[in-house]
């Protein structure tokens, strides 16, 4: 209690003076004056009272220090004059301050920004309870699709009977759905899930309730839970949402709850719901067939068990599995399941990417602080003559040091601060590129570990840069002082640490540069990857009007859905008519055509197909190509070469012969060699049971050519193509030719769209060029970050060396004023001094290019179309920073020819 | 002159408080001439050493000060002890004695073996 009052009162003292000085001399002064006047009384003379009473005192000014120290902070106050100091010297040489705190923000503006997102992305603890004791299990094989192809509900049984280190195991489908309102119609992104998921998960509902075991099985009425984003977007967080009704494609589903927030994975999500609602996860095929994946699993660590325990009991009942199911399990497609933290699944696709940034800040800020350690030393050498005065005076060793650190600690803090106005614009454009990577992009956010991050930065920067500086030996001044010298530093050490500081910034711009080159190339190498399109001049609108996710009511005969679900489709397949033929009649249009799919975005449904009179080979993988739709006019209209046959007729309809269209590659994998023009092919595998597709044998009667449906950067997929008219239309995009500007159709289009299907939810009113230029966002993304940082670290870099090389010319004026008067003409000098910085640019070069290879190996995942050690990139980059190089040396070489040596020896 | 000693660290506090307890509020000469008086002229305090002892007690809240008129019409800052600082004082009081009693058993004179 009385420390802190006594803390208290100092800290208060601290702030305070003026008055308490007064207050303290007349104190003092009534002291003196009562003593006098006792040493008069006693007899003494007036003027003696007063000097014997002055000299007991012991000294009026040391006695009010000493009170001074007691009444406040003492090494506060000292704090305080140090930093009032080095505000001054900083105001005198504004250039200097502006340059260094310039440089030191933007290096520590982008390490602010990109740790931002690392620590949001990667490393912050997730916000479910013990959210490290979570689990994420991938069942994966070899072949497309096979990265995770999840699991079914007979394997999740099998895991969940024989693993004691669970302490539960949730499921999960990722489903999507239409979600009709008042207005208006919304596709959104539903979970499918356990009772158990939000147990499991560790999460609580800020709002309502979760489901739970009793939301299970069949009977039980449909619930949904809102995600916190949906909710608070959606419906505006309006508490009132509990308990009432939404329809979900057909369903009615009561909301009973809104959870907290959280990452969802794989991606975003609006809502989860339980399993009823769709028929797939209650039928005896979900039940029973091995093969039929459609679960996530998550699971949680029981109570002392590690991951380890559980990987080993996983991989017991995997191998168990596979040894009773071995026609389930292929051995030639490497079936494997990952145990792998559900922390790190969630940062699994951004690490890459974000190490890469990382690393390229910190390239920047190391090159920064470079540069503000050459500035420092070269202003250090310029004050060696202001410090001897100080050390003259009395300053000691320690005291020059903290005047130093004073002063850098004003520099860094400022360049913190510039810094974080830079990180708050830098986070705005990294959250758009990490909501591609990462569910958890939503908690980015500069927050206080942000910000002390970046002060401790600052402090650690200061501290560094304070301690290169050269200051003598504590008691060499006076000698220093006697011999008259203006300079006390030796000079070869300091040039030693500036060149190797020079050096080392040409080596980190080399590596950053090339890494830049590297990305830019892929850009360039992925947009000039072939569509396969002719044209990406094509309007697309994704209008869904069927409800597919939907199903067969519980009890009933699965075929009276199917005869809904095709009523419904041949419903749909009017109004896409009518969209189709006024679309057809605005102004500029060349052709219209319907499918299921999105040019170049491919379908999300695949099944197996079987060639009529031949097996596969014992140990390949099943083909599954994707099922889509389409009318006559589809192909032309976006493009899609048929390279063999025909394309569809109108007589291809619903009461006609059975026909397909597949593409190369699908023709290539099922009759290499052959012409594929009038093979039968065939649906197959157990899944076709639950839809209404039927198995029957169609003919082959066009080959169209291979798209880039899965990204400018995947291999083609197999494709299989059935008529709009003869087949369940699975989904309706419209694509729309013009004879120009087609995306200023939009507008027509849409209203359109809305006049004919008011209820139904418009997708995306995009061109081709625009869904192609979108699956390269991330790259270009990446390319465009990597070369700011590049070119940044070459401006500053450049700056580091001119910087230098012009100290060493105005250190060495008369030496080449000597050389000039005995002869050395102009180019001799310039020569010299070039050569001086040549030797520096070309070691670093060699350096940076060395860094660089080892670097290329790194990010060689994030490349396509370009070696990571590619010469042409190589040379280009070497060729670019050597010509910069040149260029900064080049200013400081005139200026050293232009000396005239008349003037310099006479100084 | 006799050598002064100089104040023992700590026991300076105590004799403040003790001083103050005795004569009630008084201002910073009155504290010092009473010390030294006490002392028999032993000790000798100067302002560097009395006035931040002063101040240190005050912000501790043993004792606190007010301006009054001094004996001989000045103004002058006179301290006097809170209610903490007569708890404190007899803390320190009792503590003292302790040590006291403690050091004079250690230094008694060796009592020789029978």
């Amino acid at each position: 209690m009385r420390h802190i009052r006594a803390a208290l009162a100092r800290i208060a003292g601290a702030f305070r003076g003026r008055q308490e000085d007064d207050d303290l001399r007349e104190e003092m002064e009534a002291h003196l004056e009562m003593e006098t006047a006792e040493h008069i009384r006693r007899g003494m003379a007036p003027e003696e009272a007063r000097r014997q009473a002055l000299l007991s005192s012991g000294g009026i000014a040391v006695a009010t220090d000493a009170v001074r120290d007691q009444r406040g902070l003492p090494w506060m106050d000292a704090i305080a004059a140090d930093l009032k100091y080095a505000a001054r010297a900083l105001r005198h040489s504004p250039a200097f301050t502006a340059v260094v705190v310039i440089t030191l923000a933007l290096g520590i503006g982008a390490n602010t920004a990109i740790f931002s997102v690392v620590r949001a992305v990667l490393l912050k603890p997730l916000p479910h309870r013990e959210g490290d004791r979570l689990l994420y299990l991938r069942q994966s094989m070899d072949g497309p699709g096979g990265a995770n192809i999840n699991f079914s509900v007979p394997e999740v049984r099998e895991f969940r009977a024989a693993t004691p280190s669970l302490g539960g195991i949730a499921e999960y489908s990722p489903w999507f759905g239409t979600l009709r309102g008042k207005d208006e119609a919304i596709r959104i992104d539903v979970g499918l899930v356990t009772g158990n998921f939000f147990e499991v998960m560790g999460l609580s509902p800020i709002l309502g309730r979760l489901t739970r075991p009793s939301d299970d099985g069949s009977g039980v009425p449909a619930v949904m839970v809102l995600t916190h984003d949906f909710w608070m977007k959606h419906y505006g967080g309006d508490s009132a949402i509990i308990g009432k009704q939404v329809q979900l494609d057909g369903n009615s589903l009561t909301v009973i709850g809104v959870v907290e927030p959280a990452p969802w994975f794989p991606d975003r999500m609006e809502a989860l719901a339980n399993m009823v609602i769709s028929p797939h996860h209650l039928s005896a095929l979900m039940v029973e067939g091995r093969s039929h994946r459609m679960t996530e699993m998550i699971a949680r660590l029981a109570p002392g068990a590690t991951v380890e325990q559980a990987r080993s009991e996983i991989d017991a009942v995997y191998a168990r599995m596979q040894r009773d199911h071995q026609d389930t399990y292929n051995p030639n497609a490497h079936y494997r399941v990952a145990v792998i933290p559900f922390k790190d699944a969630l940062g699994e696709r951004a690490r890459l990417t974000l190490l890469l940034l990382m690393a390229a800040a910190a390239f920047v800020m190391i090159i920064s602080a470079a540069n503000v350690a050459n500035l420092t030393l070269m202003r250090g050498v310029r004050r060696e003559h202001e410090l001897v005065v100080r050390a003259a005076l009395g300053a000691g060793v320690g005291r020059l040091r903290r005047l130093l650190l004073a002063e850098n600690l004003l520099l860094t803090l400022l360049g913190a601060a510039l810094g974080m106005v830079i990180a708050v614009g830098g986070v705005r454009l990294l959250v758009s590129l990490a909501e591609r990577y990462s569910p958890r992009a939503g908690e980015i956010r500069l927050d206080g570990v942000v910000l002390g991050f970046t002060l401790t930065l600052a402090v650690v920067l200061a501290g560094v840069l304070s301690f290169i500086a050269a200051l003598p030996k504590e008691g060499s001044f006076a000698a220093w002082i006697a011999a008259g010298v203006r300079r006390i530093a030796g000079d070869a050490r300091k040039h030693r640490l500036q060149r190797g500081l020079v050096v080392a910034q040409v080596a980190v711009s080399v590596v950053l540069l090339m890494g830049a080159g590297l990305l830019t190339r892929t850009m360039v190498q992925l947009s000039q990857v072939s569509t396969g399109l002719r044209t990406e001049e094509v309007l697309t609108v994704d209008v869904p009007l069927l409800q597919v996710g939907g199903g067969p009511s519980e009890g009933t005969d699965p075929r009276a859905w199917f005869q809904t679900l095709l009523r419904q489709d041949a419903q749909a397949k009017v109004r896409y008519d009518q969209m189709r033929r006024e679309i057809s009649g605005l102004p500029g249009v060349i052709e219209v055509g319907v499918g299921s799919s999105v040019p170049l975005r491919g379908s999300s449904t695949r099944f197996e197909v079987k060639a009529e009179g031949r097996s596969l080979p014992v140990g390949e993988p099943e083909v599954r190509p994707d099922f889509r739709t389409a009318s006559p006019e589809y192909f032309s209209a976006s493009g899609i070469p048929i390279v063999k046959g025909r394309g569809f007729s109108t007589t291809d309809v619903a009461g006609g012969g059975k026909v397909v269209i597949v593409n190369q590659t699908l023709a290539d994998k099922l009759f290499p060699g052959e012409d594929p023009i009038g093979k039968r092919l065939a649906w197959t595998g157990e899944v076709l049971k639950f839809t209404p597709i039927s198995p029957e044998w169609r003919t082959i009667v066009g080959v169209t050519g291979n798209t880039q449906d899965g990204g400018q950067d995947a291999p083609p997929r197999s494709v299989m193509f059935m008529p709009f008219a003869q087949e369940l239309a699975m989904g309706g995009v419209l694509v729309i030719r013009a004879d120009s500007n087609v995306a200023g159709l939009a507008s027509g289009v849409t209203r359109i769209v809305r006049r004919l299907a008011p209820a139904a939810p418009i997708q995306g009113v995009l061109t081709v060029r625009q869904i192609k230029n979108e699956s390269v966002a991330r790259q270009r993304l990446n390319a465009t970050l990597v070369s700011s940082f590049g070119i940044l670290a070459v401006v500053i870099a450049a700056v580091g060396i001119a910087g230098v090389l012009a100290f060493s010319v105005s250190a060495r004026t008369n030496e080449i004023g000597i050389r000039m008067s005995l002869g050395a003409d102009r180019g001799r000098v310039q020569r010299m001094i070039l050569k001086e910085g040549g030797v520096l640019l070309v070691i670093g070069l060699a350096l940076g290019v060395t860094g660089a290879y080892f670097a290329g190996g790194v990010i060689r995942g994030l490349l396509f179309g370009v070696a990571p050690h590619d010469p042409v990139t190589f040379a280009g980059v070497a060729a670019m920073m050597a010509a910069i190089g040149l260029a900064a040396c080049w200013v400081p070489a005139l200026r050293a020819s232009r000396i005239d040596p008349a003037i310099t020896m006479r100084a | 002159m006799t050598d002064k000693l100089d104040v023992k660290q700590g026991t300076l506090a105590l004799m403040i408080l003790r001083t103050l307890d005795v004569l009630g509020p008084l201002h910073g000469y009155g504290v010092a001439r009473r010390i030294e008086e006490t002392s028999r002229n032993r000790l000798k305090l100067n302002y560097g050493t009395l006035y931040p002892a002063l101040l240190k007690l005050e912000q501790e809240g043993f004792i606190k000060a007010e301006w009054r008129q001094s004996e001989n019409n000045r103004r002058a800052k006179f301290y006097s002890l809170t209610t903490a600082g007569r708890k404190e004082l007899a803390r320190e009081t009792r503590e003292w004695h302790e040590t006291a009693d403690l050091i004079a058993a250690f230094l008694a004179p060796r009592r020789e073996m029978p």
